[in-house]
């Protein structure tokens, strides 16, 4: 019943750092028309920033801390990628669901319930549900390589803003896509391209959520934000807080990491 | 007396005229009075299931669940919310609700889960009589649940199979359990038939998380004879820090669909009816034309216009009189034998249909109401009186030395 839904790039950047931050790279492809100087320039800095994050594979620890209303929770998680579609999570503790499974191969995700000894793969009735407690969807997982396919990005501001030379973003729907979101805007630093801060917008042009980026940190070779805290913005003093323990780029992970019989496995 | 003479004199003068005019009404009032006996019937039907199988007369529930329905949105002290209801001269029952997924095989589809209070649910509403196959759920089978029939279907199951259920608990963990099917329920509404997943309330409550409070409190007046309105306000003061609502606010199409229903009834009434009317003024205008010279004697003799008047209006309402009698006898044993011998469309009627979310009964029943049988019959009167108006004004303004030479 927690309905709080986030753009799974952002997911993914901290979850699954092997998934592209923003996952925009890909986006001029499928540009329907030539994109003009500003989004040009504005891919390009995006592609860096994918770069940036982006690892063929990654494996790492996350802490995740959810405090809502009626519960806080403190999670531990095993957390690997293989390119941009493929990613599998596992909860370390707490013991209650311990070796719980989240595996997501393209479009599909699919939950291991070690408690049942059941694999379930998750329907489009449950996209919108709260993963794992957390103010993350199921659909913020499956979604996550989407955004550069559904969003056209423009720099919407450049220069110093609260002590610091940033570069903004505003990513504006296409006019034929399904998204949930009608405007976000993404702010990075000029140097370095690091990640900042991020707040999206409904269809109605209010804020809805802000996710800020804190703690830079050099984990596995990669100078990245080590915390990520996401705030929506109609539940007062709830958030959902990820914190990267450790992290490793580039392994040579095998195919069959991501399988079912391996998402079973404790 | 002397009109009413003449009235039953004339009745009989016309014989074959007047039986085919009586019969027609007669045979028209009939078929209203089986057709009015029917629709009551499935209306009756559609009251029963959205009524009598899922929502009960009223609902009680915390502040904002309905419009946002949430696990943390309870009735908090229910045993004493229970008891203030019961005292106030209601039976209730408590229900708790969570969204889940439920799985079987490849097969996996969102439901509503329903904890179910075994021991008061009986007391409001008729769910654990409306189970197609299997038992209904029990409260030493704690691993046993009831679904939908659709929802059966979805997953591909059958009493007996297990079926795995994820949701989310109170405390934000992952709840989830195997379970095994132990029954399956006939067609309820277009909700229950698709996701409803019912298990006993202490087996929702140990996977949930959710120790007290109830989502919602189903309650049901003892005596049906209170208007439901006066009741829902009864209860509303009774629990001003909760929303109160009848069957009627909780459904509205469908309670807007039963208001619907009598204007159908009335419509249908007056198609019918027409055609009986225009064969009652068609057979009055002979019988009068006819007698025009017989009428120019009668004012010459000293009948008044009016006494012409009251006549051909008392024949004319012998015959209604005699047509409603004889629909009477026909119409009424018959809606009485459907009453008990349902009409089966399960040829044409699927088993999962509905009508505004409420599941289609295939079988209808005929449900004899003084409604469904005082209507037709006070319109037969009706329209056969406003037939009966030209001819007899006709007849009353015959200027007398006229009509005796008229051919």
């Amino acid at each position: 019943m927690n309905r709080a839904s986030f753009p799974a790039c952002i997911f993914l950047a901290l979850l699954v750092v092997g998934g592209g931050i923003f996952g925009l790279a890909g986006g001029a492809v499928s540009a329907p028309f030539p994109p003009s100087p500003d989004e040009q320039e504005a891919r390009a800095i995006l592609l860096e920033i994918d770069d940036l994050w982006r690892a063929t594979s990654s494996q790492g620890r996350v802490r995740m801390e959810v405090k809502t209303a009626n519960y806080t929770r403190t999670m531990l998680m095993d957390i690997w990628s293989k390119g941009k579609d493929k990613s599998l999570v596992r909860i370390v503790s707490p013991l209650k669901e311990k070796d719980t499974a989240s595996l997501k191969t393209g479009n599909t995700m699919y939950t291991y319930l070690p408690k049942t000894d059941r694999t379930i793969r998750l329907t489009s009735s449950m996209m919108m549900s709260s993963w794992m407690g957390s103010h993350f969807t199921n659909d913020d997982l499956v979604k996550e390589s989407q955004l550069a396919e559904d969003y056209n990005p423009r720099i919407s501001f450049r220069g110093r803003r609260d002590g610091k030379e940033i570069i903004e973003f505003t990513l504006q729907p296409r006019p034929d896509a399904a998204v949930v979101w009608g405007r976000i805007v993404m702010s990075v630093t000029a140097q370095g391209h690091l990640p900042l801060l991020a707040t999206y917008y409904d269809e109605d042009n209010a804020l809805a959520r802000t996710i800020y980026f804190s703690e830079v940190k050099n984990m596995g070779g990669r100078l990245l934000p080590a915390l990520l805290k996401v705030v929506p913005t109609d539940k007062p003093g709830e958030y959902t807080e990820l914190v990267y323990e450790a992290m490793r780029f580039d392994l040579d992970l095998p195919e069959s990491l991501f399988s079912l019989l391996e998402l079973r496995r404790r | 007396m002397q009109i009413l003479f003449f009235a039953l004199r004339n009745f009989n003068r016309a014989r074959t005229r007047t039986w085919i005019t009586v019969g027609a009404m007669g045979f028209a009032c009939g078929i209203m009075i089986f057709y009015a006996s029917l629709l009551e019937g499935w209306l009756a039907g559609m009251e029963k299931n959205a009524v009598g199988m899922d929502l009960g007369e009223f609902q009680v529930h915390a502040h904002g669940f309905r419009a946002d329905p949430d696990l943390y949105k309870r009735i908090a002290g229910q045993e004493q919310v229970l008891s203030l209801i019961g005292k106030e001269g209601f039976v209730a029952a408590p229900r708790l609700y969570a969204s889940g997924l439920a799985a079987a095989g490849n097969a996996s589809s969102g439901i509503e889960l329903r904890g179910v209070d075994l021991a008061r649910e009986g007391l409001v509403t008729a769910l654990n009589e409306h189970v197609w196959q299997g038992q209904w759920l029990d409260g030493q089978d704690q691993a046993g649940v009831v679904l939908g029939r659709k929802l059966a279907r979805i997953l591909g199951l059958a009493v007996g199979d297990e079926v795995v259920v994820v949701a989310q608990a109170a405390d934000g963990s992952t709840a989830n359990e195997l379970f095994r099917v132990r029954g399956i329920l006939k067609s309820v509404a277009e909700g229950v038939d698709r996701s409803g997943f019912l298990m006993p309330a202490s087996t929702f409550r140990r996977m949930m998380i959710v120790p007290d409070g109830a989502h919602a409190i189903v309650v049901k007046r003892q005596q049906a004879t209170e208007n439901l309105t006066q009741a829902t306000a009864r209860l509303a003061r009774l629990l001003p820090g909760y929303e109160v609502c009848n069957w009627r606010q909780l459904q509205p199409v469908l309670a807007r669909l039963f208001e619907m229903s009598d204007i159908a009834l009335v419509i249908m009434l007056l198609i019918t009816y027409a055609a009986v009317g225009i064969l009652t003024l068609n057979a009055l205008l002979m019988s009068v034309f006819e007698r025009i010279p017989e009428f120019g004697v009668m004012k010459a003799l000293g009948f008044s216009p009016w006494g012409l008047f009251a006549m051909i209006v008392a024949e004319s309402l012998l015959q209604v009189t005699v047509a409603a009698g004889l629909a009477l006898a026909a119409g009424l044993p018959l809606s009485l034998y459907f009453s008990t011998h349902p009409i089966d469309f399960s040829g044409f009627v699927q088993s999962s249909s509905t009508i505004a979310g409420v599941a289609l009964d295939a079988k209808w029943y005929c449900v004899v109401t003084v409604n469904s049988v005082v209507l037709p019959i006070l319109f037969l009167y009706l329209i056969a009186g406003l037939a009966i108006l030209y001819p007899a004004l006709k007849a009353a303004m015959l200027k007398p030395l006229d009509a005796i030479y008229h051919r």
